[in-house]
C-alpha cells in the first residue's frame, strides 16, 4: 500500500469521523443525563437537514445562515417533545426509576411519527442543495483533496464539542445538568428543577442536530427515511467514546471514521465496516465504559 | 349420513363460487385490476411513479369507452401498498386476489417483493404482469402465471458493455480495462456478477471491483482507489442518495475516467438525482435507461402522456411512469383478446401476446411477446449520454436520434 494513499485515507477518515462524532453528541448528552436512549435521534437529524434545504429551495438562503433558524427550531422541538411527551412518564413513575423503558418506546414512536409526517408532507424524494461552493476543494498534492463543505463540517463538529464542553463545565446551567446526571435526587435536594433540566438537555441534544444538519446538507441528500441510516452508527460512536462524554463522542467518531476509511483501502467497503464492529467489541471488552467514559 | 350432507353442501357451494366470475364474465360494468406497489418506504418514489403512469393509461382507456371486448367495461385500479417490504407485498397480494376478486395483477417494482408476490399469484392461478423488477430468477422458476415485459438483470449488464463495444467500433478507440462499483445488496451484487461474466467474455480486464454499503456518507476511499487503479471505463450501480453523494465527490475530486462513467439505471434515472447534483458533474455520463428517455421528444403521441405525468408529479415522464402506462395498455390488449374475465383465458391470452405497435410500446421496445417462461425476449433498454443536462439516446444505434454524435473518449476535467 502506497504511503501517500494511506495518508490520504487517514485524513479523509478524520474529516468524516468528526462529523460522525457531532451527530452522536446529542444522543450521548441525552443518555448521559436522562438515561433515555433517544430512538428518534435520526429523525431529529432528518428535520435538521430539511430546514436548511427548504430555506435554500424557497428563499435561496445559504445553508450556513440557516443555522440561526435550524438550531433554535430543533431546540424548541426537542424541548417540546420532552416537556409534553416524555416528562409525564417520569412524573407517573413515583420513584423516578433511572431507566424508564417506556420512555425508550415513546421516543421510537415519536421518531416514526416524525418520519411519516414529513413523508406525507414532502413525499419520498431525495433532495439536495447544489451551491457552487460545495463543489470546491483544497488540493494538497495530486491525490489529496478535501472538500470545503466537508472541512467546514469537521470544524463545526470540533467547535460544537468545545463549546458544549465549556458550557457544561463553566456555566451554572451546565453545572446543574452535570449534577442532575450524577444524582437526580441529590440535585433536586439542592434546589435544581430536575424536570426543567431534562427539558433543556433534550432541547440542546436536538439543537446540535440543527447545526449538524445545516453543515451537512451541502454534501448529503435528505429524505424522510434518512434518519435510519444514522441510528446504529451513532449508538456505536457513543458507546465507543464513553456514554455521556462529549469529547469521547468526537474521539469515538474519529476512530470509526479512520478505521472505515483505512480499512476500505484494503478490503471492499462493505467488509470494512466489520472492522469498526471489531474495534467496538474490543473496546467494550477491555474498557466497558468506553474510551473516555467514567464509572457511573 | 349427516356428514355426507355437509360435504355435498360444501361442494355445491364451492362450485357456485367458482362459477360466479365465469358467469359474470362477458358483460361487466367494470374490470378491477389489482396491483401491489411500493407506495411507502424506501422505494416509494418509484412505486408512486408507476402508479401514476397506470392511472393515466386507465383514464385514457375509460375516456374512450372502456374495453370493447368486455362490453365497454371500465377499468378500476386497485392498489395495495407493499411498504417496500416483501412480506407486506405478499399479504397485500393475497388480500387483493381474495377480497377484491381481481382477474389479474401487476407490479411490484422491487425484485425482492415481486419474487414473492408472483409466488402468491401463481398459487391462486392469477396472472401477474411484472413492472420494473429485473431479478433474473423471476422468470426462471417455470411459473405459468408470471409475465415480464421488461429487461432481466443480465440484459442490463450486457447493454452497458455492448454500448462500450459499439462506440469502440465506431471510433476505433475504446477502453481495455474497466472498473465496477456497485451497492452491496441484491441488485448491485447481481449486476456486478453479470458484468464480471460478460466483461470476461468480451476480454475487458477488471482492474477495480468493489461493493459499498448503501447510505454511505463518503466515497473518498473508493475514489482514491479508483484513481490509483486507473480503470479506463467505470460501471456503477447505485440508488439515488448514494449516487448523489458519489457524483458530488467525483466532481470535486476531478476524477478522470477516459471512457466515461456508465451508470445502470436506478439512481441515475430518478429525476430527483438531477435536481440534487450540479450539472457539470454529470456532463457526458452514460446511463443505461429502462426506457427511451427522449421518446417524448421524438414520438408525437407520447407528448400528452408526458404532459399529464408532469402535471401530476411535477417532473417529466420517467421509465417507472412509462412502465405503469405500458402495463395497462398491455393488459388492455390481453383482455381484448381474452374477451372474458376468466383467469385461464386471460393467462392464455397473455401467453399469446404479440404487440408490435401502439401505446404499450412507450418504453421504446419494438415488440412485446412472451417466451415459455413469461419473459419478453425483445425487451431492451437504451444507453443515453448526458449533454448539457439533457440525456440523449446513443445506443442502440437504431434508436439514436439523427445528427447525434456520442462524445468518446471523454475530455479530461482540465480540458473542459
Amino acid at each position: 500500500m502506497d504511503l501517500i494513499i494511506l495518508g490520504v485515507a487517514v485524513v479523509n477518515g478524520i474529516v468524516l469521523g468528526g462529523l460522525y462524532g457531532a451527530i452522536a453528541i446529542g444522543l450521548s448528552l441525552i443518555f448521559g443525563v436522562m438515561r433515555v436512549i433517544n430512538f428518534a435521534h435520526g429523525s431529529f437529524l432528518m428535520i435538521g437537514l430539511f430546514i436548511p434545504y427548504w430555506f435554500w429551495q424557497l428563499f435561496k438562503i445559504n445553508p450556513y445562515v440557516s443555522i440561526l433558524v435550524a438550531a433554535p427550531a430543533l431546540f424548541a422541538l426537542g424541548y417540546g417533545v420532552q416537556a409534553i411527551l416524555i416528562a409525564p412518564l417520569y412524573k407517573r413513575e413515583r420513584a423516578m426509576v433511572l431507566e424508564p423503558i417506556s420512555a425508550l418506546m415513546l421516543t421510537a414512536g415519536v421518531g416514526l411519527i416524525m418520519d411519516n409526517l414529513t413523508f406525507m408532507a414532502f413525499g419520498p424524494d431525495f433532495r439536495g442543495v447544489t451551491i457552487e461552493f460545495a463543489s470546491k476543494a483544497f488540493w494538497i498534492g495530486e491525490f489529496l483533496n478535501i472538500n470545503y463543505t466537508r472541512f467546514l463540517a469537521f470544524l463545526a463538529s470540533l467547535g460544537l464539542t468545545v463549546l458544549l464542553s465549556l458550557f457544561l463545565v463553566r456555566t451554572d446551567l451546565g453545572r446543574a445538568i452535570r449534577s442532575t446526571a450524577q444524582n437526580r435526587d441529590a440535585a433536586a435536594l439542592c434546589g435544581i428543577n430536575v424536570m426543567r433540566i431534562y427539558n433543556v438537555t433534550f432541547g440542546m441534544g436536538c439543537a446540535v442536530l440543527g447545526v449538524v444538519g445545516c453543515v451537512m446538507i451541502p454534501f448529503y441528500p435528505v429524505s424522510p427515511s434518512i434518519g435510519l441510516a444514522f441510528g446504529v452508527r451513532s449508538f456505536i460512536t457513543v458507546v465507543l467514546g464513553g456514554i455521556g462524554s462529549i469529547p469521547g463522542c468526537i474521539l469515538g467518531g474519529l476512530v470509526l471514521g479512520v478505521v472505515e476509511s483505512v480499512a476500505a483501502q484494503f478490503v471492499t467497503a462493505t467488509s470494512a465496516s466489520i472492522f469498526s464492529f471489531v474495534i467496538f467489541i474490543l473496546v467494550l471488552f477491555f474498557r466497558p465504559t468506553g474510551l473516555l467514559g467514567m464509572k457511573v | 349420513m349427516k356428514r355426507m350432507h355437509y360435504v355435498v353442501i360444501l361442494v355445491v357451494f364451492g362450485l357456485a363460487c367458482w362459477g360466479v366470475p365465469a358467469l359474470a364474465g362477458e358483460k361487466v360494468a367494470e374490470v378491477k385490476l389489482g396491483s401491489v406497489m411500493s407506495l411507502s418506504g424506501g422505494a416509494a418514489n418509484q412505486g408512486t411513479q408507476t402508479k401514476t403512469g397506470a392511472i393515466i393509461a386507465a383514464d385514457e382507456i375509460n375516456a374512450k369507452g372502456g374495453i370493447p371486448a368486455l362490453g365497454g367495461a371500465k377499468i378500476r385500479l386497485i392498489f395495495g401498498d407493499s411498504q417496500s417490504k416483501p412480506d407486506v407485498g405478499a399479504s397485500e397480494t393475497e388480500r387483493i386476489i381474495q377480497r377484491e376478486g381481481v382477474p389479474l395483477m401487476f407490479g411490484a417494482y422491487q425484485s425482492a417483493v415481486t419474487t414473492v408476490t408472483t409466488e402468491v399469484a401463481e398459487r391462486y392461478k392469477t396472472p401477474w404482469l411484472v413492472t420494473g423488477s429485473v431479478a433474473d430468477i423471476i422468470t426462471q422458476r417455470g411459473f405459468k402465471y408470471t409475465f415480464r415485459p421488461n429487461n432481466k438483470a443480465v440484459y442490463d449488464a450486457n447493454e452497458q458493455l455492448q454500448a462500450i463495444k459499439v462506440l469502440t467500433q465506431e471510433t476505433g478507440k475504446g477502453p481495455k480495462s474497466i472498473g465496477i462499483l456497485a451497492e452491496g445488496t441484491d441488485w448491485g451484487k447481481s449486476h456486478a456478477a453479470n458484468l464480471r461474466k460478460i466483461a470476461k467474455e468480451m476480454n475487458y480486464e477488471i482492474v477495480f471491483d468493489e461493493a459499498y454499503s448503501p447510505g454511505t456518507m463518503d466515497f473518498s476511499a473508493q475514489i482514491l482507489k479508483i484513481k490509483s487503479r486507473k480503470p479506463e471505463a467505470l460501471v456503477i450501480a447505485m440508488y439515488t442518495p448514494d449516487h448523489i453523494v458519489f457524483t458530488k465527490q467525483i466532481y470535486e475530486g476531478r476524477l478522470d475516467v477516459p471512457y466515461g462513467i456508465h451508470s445502470v439505471g436506478a439512481g441515475s434515472e430518478d429525476p430527483n438525482f438531477y435536481k440534487a447534483v450540479p450539472q457539470p458533474a454529470i456532463e457526458y455520463m452514460f446511463v443505461q435507461e429502462d426506457f427511451q428517455i427522449d421518446i417524448t421528444e421524438l414520438v408525437d403521441w407520447t407528448k400528452p402522456v408526458d404532459r399529464k405525468f408532469t402535471e401530476m408529479l411535477g417532473y417529466p415522464l420517467t421509465s417507472y411512469g412509462a412502465q405503469g402506462y405500458s402495463a395497462i395498455y398491455t393488459i388492455y390488449d390481453v383482455l381484448q383478446r381474452a374477451g372474458s374475465l376468466d383467469k385461464e383465458k386471460i393467462r392464455e391470452a397473455f401467453a399469446a401476446t404479440n404487440i408490435t405497435s401502439g401505446p404499450a410500446l412507450i418504453m421504446g421496445w419494438q415488440k412485446i411477446a412472451f417466451d415459455k417462461d413469461g419473459q419478453n425476449v425483445d425487451a431492451h433498454g437504451v444507453i443515453s449520454q448526458n449533454f448539457k443536462g439533457k440525456r440523449t439516446t446513443i445506443w442502440p444505434v437504431a434508436n439514436r436520434p439523427k445528427g447525434i454524435k456520442p462524445v468518446w473518449p471523454i475530455p479530461s476535467w482540465k480540458d473542459r
